[in-house]
C-alpha cells in the first residue's frame, strides 16, 4: 500500500514540473467545457447571478412597487436595523430550537430504525419502503395532513387526547404560543427521520461482518459491540447526515408555512418564515436580502464542513 | 472439563433483549408513520358531516367516494380546477426532469472522464447548491423571471427546478460513470466509432440506472416543490398542485374529506413510482454519502 502511494507522489511531482500554464491547458482542454457547459450556464444564471444580486439588494434601500430604477444605497443599514430587532431576535431561537430538536429526534429515530432494520427479515422491504413514504409525499400534504390532525374541534390527536383521560377538552396544538413550536417539530420528524433512516442504513452496510463476528467472539456485548465497531464506521455518513438535516431544517418553509404562517404570535417563526413574509408581505427586498445573506453565511460555513466531508471521500480511493 | 463444556451446550440461548427492543420500536415507528396517512385516507372517505363529528367516527359508517369523484369530474367545477393543476404539475415535472437529464449526462461524463482545469472547483461548486438557502433565490429569481417576462409562465418554475436536481444527478452519474471501464469507449473508438457514438451507444445505455434514479429524483423534487411556484404563478389556471392544494383550502375552507382526498391524489404519482423505483429513488439519496 505504502509503495504505491510513494509511486503515485512521485508520479504527479513529476508531472507537476512539466505541467504547462493555465492557459496552455485551458486551450488544451477547451473541448470538455462543451460538455459542462450547458450546466454551467444554468446554475450561473439560477445560482450565481441571485447569489450576487442579493448581495448587492441587501446594501439598498428598495421601493415598494419594486421599479429597480430607486434603490438607494444605505450600506450596512439593513443589517443594523435587522440586528437591532427584537422580533429578529426571538425568530432566532425558534430557529434554532426548530433545527436542534428536529435534527436530533430525526437523527435518532432514523438510527434506531436504520439498526433494527439491519437484520434480514421478511417484511424488511416492505417496512422500509412504509417508512419512506412521508420523506416521499409533498410537504404540503404533509402539513394538511397534521392540521386535520390536530384541528382544535375534531382533530383526532385531541379526542385522542380525552378518551383516554390525559385532558378534559380536545387541546388547540397550534393556537398555542407554548405548544405549537413542538407540534410542528412532530410534523417534521415525522417527514423526515426515514432519511436519515436510509443514509445510516446505508452507512451500516458498509461495516465489516468479520469485524462484529470477530467482537462476539471476543465476548463483547451488543451495546459494546454497537458502540466500539459499528458506530466509528458510521462516522462519515453521520456527518453527512446530520450536516444535510441540518440545512434541510434551516431551509425549511413549508411546514410551518402552511400549518400557522409563524403565527400565533410569531410563536413559530422561523428564519426562512421570517424572510418570505418581509420580502413579500411587506415587500422590503433590501432588508429580506441582508436578512438572507446573514442566513447565507450560516450556510456557508456548514457548506465548507459537507465538501470536506465529501471530497475526502472523493480522492480516498488514491489516499488510502 | 468436558462436564463443563456439556453444561454448556445445554444452557439455552439468552433472549436478546437488543433485538426485542428493535423489534418493539420498529412497531412504534411504523403506527407513527402509518396512522395519519390512515386518517387522511379515512376522512377523504366520510361525508362533511361524518367528519365533523365529537368524538370523531373512527370507522366511517357510511364509506363514500364521492370526494373523488367531485374531484376528478371533468365537467364539474371544482373537477374542472383540480384536472387542471394535476396536468400543470405533471407538465412542469416532466419538463424539469427530461432537461435535467439531458443536462446532467454530458456535464457528468466530464467531470468523470477528462481532466480539464478547474474540474474539482467546478465540481464542489455545482454540489454547493444544496447548501443555500432557497429564499437567497426566491427574490432575484422573481425579479429576473419578471424581466424575462416569465412569471405566470411554467418555463420559470421548469428552469429553476432543472438547477434543483442538478447537483445531486450530476454526483450521482459521475459516480456511474467512474465504474465504466474506459477500456469500452477506447474499444469502440477503435472500431470506428466517434467520440459522441461510444458515448452515445456504449457508455449511456450502461449508465441507466444512474439516469433513472436521477430521473426520479428530479421528477419528486419537482412535483412537490410549493416555495418558487408559490411566488412565481400567480393566475388560477396555471397553478401546480401544491399551490393549487393550498388555494383550493382557502375556498373551500371546511371541506377537510375533500382536502385531504386531494391530499391523496397528490401523494398517489410520486408513492407509486416510489414504490415501483425504490431501489433507484434510495441509491440517488444515499450515494455520495456512503463509500462503497
Amino acid at each position: 500500500m505504502s509503495i504505491s502511494t510513494d509511486q503515485l507522489a512521485a508520479a504527479s511531482a513529476s508531472a507537476r514540473a512539466s505541467r504547462p500554464n493555465l492557459f496552455t491547458r485551458v486551450a488544451q482542454h477547451r473541448a470538455d467545457y462543451l460538455y459542462i457547459a450547458p450546466a454551467l450556464l444554468v446554475m450561473l444564471l439560477v445560482i450565481a447571478y441571485p447569489v450576487w444580486f442579493t448581495i448587492q439588494l441587501s446594501f439598498e434601500k428598495t421601493s415598494p412597487s419594486l421599479s429597480l430604477a430607486d434603490q438607494t444605497f444605505v450600506g450596512f443599514d439593513n443589517y443594523w436595523t435587522i440586528l437591532k430587532s427584537q422580533s429578529f431576535r426571538d425568530v432566532t431561537v425558534n430557529t434554532i430550537i426548530w433545527t436542534v430538536f428536529s435534527t436530533l429526534f430525526s437523527f435518532v429515530l432514523g438510527l434506531g430504525c436504520a439498526l433494527a432494520l439491519n437484520r434480514a427479515f421478511v417484511g424488511r422491504g416492505v417496512m422500509r419502503a412504509i417508512l419512506l413514504i412521508p420523506y416521499v409525499i409533498s410537504a404540503v400534504a404533509a402539513s394538511y395532513i397534521w392540521r386535520w390532525l390536530y384541528h382544535s374541534d375534531f382533530g383526532v390527536i385531541g379526542a385522542l387526547a380525552v378518551q383516554f383521560g390525559l385532558t378534559q377538552h380536545p387541546i388547540n396544538f397550534l393556537d398555542n404560543t407554548t405548544s405549537v413550536l413542538p407540534s410542528l417539530i412532530v410534523v417534521n420528524v415525522w417527514k423526515e427521520f426515514s432519511f436519515a433512516m436510509i443514509m445510516l442504513m446505508a452507512g451500516l452496510q458498509t461495516v465489516p461482518d468479520q469485524l462484529l463476528r470477530a467482537a462476539q467472539v471476543d465476548g463483547a456485548n451488543t451495546w459494546n459491540r454497537f458502540w466500539h465497531v459499528t458506530f466509528p464506521h458510521l462516522r462519515g455518513v453521520t456527518l453527512v447526515t446530520v450536516l444535510l438535516l441540518i440545512v434541510a431544517n434551516l431551509n425549511s418553509f413549508i411546514i410551518p408555512w402552511i400549518m400557522t404562517g409563524g403565527g400565533p404570535a410569531g410563536a413559530s417563526d422561523i428564519w426562512i418564515t421570517s424572510i418570505y413574509n418581509i420580502a413579500f408581505g411587506r415587500v422590503r427586498f433590501g432588508i429580506a436580502s441582508a436578512y438572507s445573506v446573514i442566513l447565507f453565511l450560516v450556510m456557508i460555513s456548514l457548506g465548507y464542513f459537507y465538501v470536506r466531508a465529501l471530497a475526502g471521500k472523493d480522492d480516498g480511493a488514491i489516499v488510502e | 472439563m468436558t462436564a463443563l463444556v456439556g453444561d454448556r451446550r445445554v444452557t439455552r440461548k439468552p433472549i436478546d433483549w437488543w433485538r426485542w427492543a428493535g423489534r418493539v420500536f420498529l412497531f412504534f415507528m411504523l403506527l407513527f408513520t402509518i396512522l395519519p396517512m390512515a386518517w387522511m385516507v379515512l376522512t377523504s372517505i366520510k361525508t362533511q358531516f361524518a367528519a365533523f363529528q365529537y368524538p370523531p367516527q373512527w370507522w366511517p359508517k357510511e364509506p363514500t367516494l364521492d370526494n373523488y369523484v367531485k374531484l376528478l369530474n371533468p365537467f364539474g367545477a371544482v373537477g374542472q380546477e383540480f384536472l387542471q393543476y394535476l396536468w400543470n404539475s405533471i407538465f412542469v415535472s416532466l419538463c424539469s426532469t427530461i432537461l435535467g437529464v439531458a443536462v446532467a449526462v454530458p456535464a457528468a461524463y466530464a467531470f468523470s472522464r477528462f481532466r480539464f482545469p478547474g474540474r474539482r472547483f467546478l465540481f464542489f461548486s455545482v454540489l454547493l447548491r444544496n447548501m443555500f438557502p432557497s429564499v437567497i433565490f426566491l427574490m432575484p429569481l422573481f425579479l429576473l423571471m419578471r424581466w424575462l417576462g416569465l412569471i405566470n409562465n411554467p418555463g420559470s418554475l421548469i428552469l429553476t427546478y432543472l438547477t434543483f436536481g442538478l447537483p445531486l444527478s450530476i454526483w450521482l452519474l459521475k459516480g456511474f460513470y467512474d465504474n465504466i471501464p474506459v477500456q469500452l469507449e477506447q474499444a469502440a473508438r477503435i472500431d470506428g466509432a466517434t467520440r459522441f457514438q461510444a458515448f452515445f451507444l456504449i457508455v449511456m445505455p450502461l449508465s441507466s440506472p444512474g439516469i433513472i434514479a436521477t430521473a426520479i429524483y428530479s421528477f419528486i423534487l419537482a412535483w412537490n416543490e410549493y416555495v418558487f411556484a408559490l411566488t412565481f404563478l400567480n393566475s388560477k389556471e396555471k397553478l401546480t398542485l401544491p399551490i393549487g392544494l393550498q388555494h383550493f383550502f382557502t375556498e373551500y375552507a371546511t371541506d377537510w374529506p375533500g382536502l385531504m382526498a386531494a391530499s391523496f391524489i397528490m401523494s398517489v404519482p410520486v408513492v407509486v413510482m416510489f414504490l415501483i423505483l425504490q431501489k433507484y429513488f434510495v441509491r440517488a439519496l444515499t450515494e455520495g454519502a456512503v463509500k462503497h
